[in-house]
């Protein structure tokens, strides 16, 4: 199975402040030092990612419905201890199937970036996710009859 | 892996969701109709934005030429169990969410609302969809009910191809934006070959 392959979370340690890791402003010294306070809301999310900018999963989109596992309920084992803060707030957030987009705003998390670490979970079974019929563009597809009955008779009911 | 099984995954079956989106130019009621619709408060995502091509930001003292943070509201409408609605608005600078390709891409269509004070507010939004070739419908925002326009004056305005729809509508109230609704999916059924 082409799946991504696990991302040991649990490096460099507790928090996963990124010392010790490649950031990806390393390169650029001078014009986003860390220590510019205005530039740490743009900063901080690439740390927690460990200075992953881009989600690996291309599955994960706005609406993709995740939900913790079973195993999420183990939460002091010490594997679920060794998950990052940001990590444990997602998965409080999805004990019930909840959006990615949904996710991310009760986490305060830019979109890519708790779709990096939701791909974390994924790839360590703590959560699974449903993406979204896929629904053809314009391009000579049709979205399902069936389902856009269902959503105008919901609509109607409202 | 957890993923590949998720269809079957037991306890709790996810339900099926679907994206519209509510387009227009700034101001002119789209965080309404989510509100109105939404059975949460409309919820607030950001997406960071690394295009190069993003241009002059207006984010205060960051020396970043080429990063943006996009802000967007969304509320959600869930029609039963296995059924969910999320509305998103797009935010009001164009520019922005015209990349953001996650936000577009998988939406089952487009409301967009006009002001007819502002109509050209509007043009980016129905130029876009036009051009991604993505189906959508006019709502024309009329506060209080008051119609100052005909619906060929707007529609001439914006020339707006004859078969896409235009109503007339007030954001604020639910039963109004609702029918908006239906009339884009009702409009995405009539695309559908039979």
């Amino acid at each position: 199975m082409a799946d991504t392959p696990p991302r040991s979370t649990g490096e460099p340690g507790p928090g996963g402040d990124g010392r010790g890791t490649t950031h990806w402003t390393e390169d650029a010294d001078d014009g986003l030092g860390l220590s510019d306070g205005d530039s740490e809301s743009l900063v901080r999310p690439y740390t927690i990612t460990r200075g992953r900018t881009a989600p690996e999963r291309t599955d994960l989109t706005l609406i993709t419905q995740v939900t913790a596992s079973d195993r999420a309920g183990e939460e002091n084992s010490r594997d679920a201890r060794r998950l990052q803060p940001e990590h444990r707030a997602i998965l409080g957030r999805c004990r019930h199937p909840a959006a990615v987009a949904e996710i991310a705003a009760a986490v305060d998390l830019p979109v890519s970036v708790t779709k990096i670490l939701i791909g974390d979970l994924i790839a360590e079974g703590w959560a699974s996710a449903r993406p979204p019929l896929a629904v053809a563009e314009g391009e000579g597809g049709a979205p399902d009859i069936r389902l856009l009955q269902a959503v105008r008779d919901g609509l109607r009911k409202l | 892996m957890a993923f590949a099984n998720s269809e079957s995954s037991p306890a709790m079956p996810s339900p099926e969701a679907v994206k519209i989106l509510v387009a227009g130019g700034f101001g002119v009621g789209k965080t309404t109709m989510v509100g109105a619709l939404s059975e949460v408060a409309p919820l607030r995502t950001e997406e960071v934005m690394t295009e190069a091509s993003v241009g002059v930001d207006d984010l205060d003292g960051i020396d970043s030429k080429d990063t943006t943070t996009v802000a967007l509201d969304f509320g959600r409408i869930t029609l039963d169990d296995s059924l969910i609605v999320y509305l998103f608005g797009t935010p009001g600078q164009e520019r922005f969410w015209f990349m953001w390709n996650d936000l577009v891409q998988g939406a089952l269509g487009a409301v967009v609302l006009v002001d007819t004070r502002r109509l050209e507010a509007s043009f980016a939004a129905i130029d876009f969809f036009e051009g991604r070739g993505m189906p959508f419908i006019v709502g024309v925002n009329c506060f209080d009910g008051m119609r100052e326009n005909e619906e060929e004056e707007v529609r001439e305005a914006l020339d707006l191809d004859p078969d896409v729809p235009l109503l007339f509508g007030d954001v604020r109230r639910r039963d109004s934006s609702r029918d908006l609704m239906i009339a884009l999916i009702e409009h995405l059924m009539a695309g559908v070959p039979a």
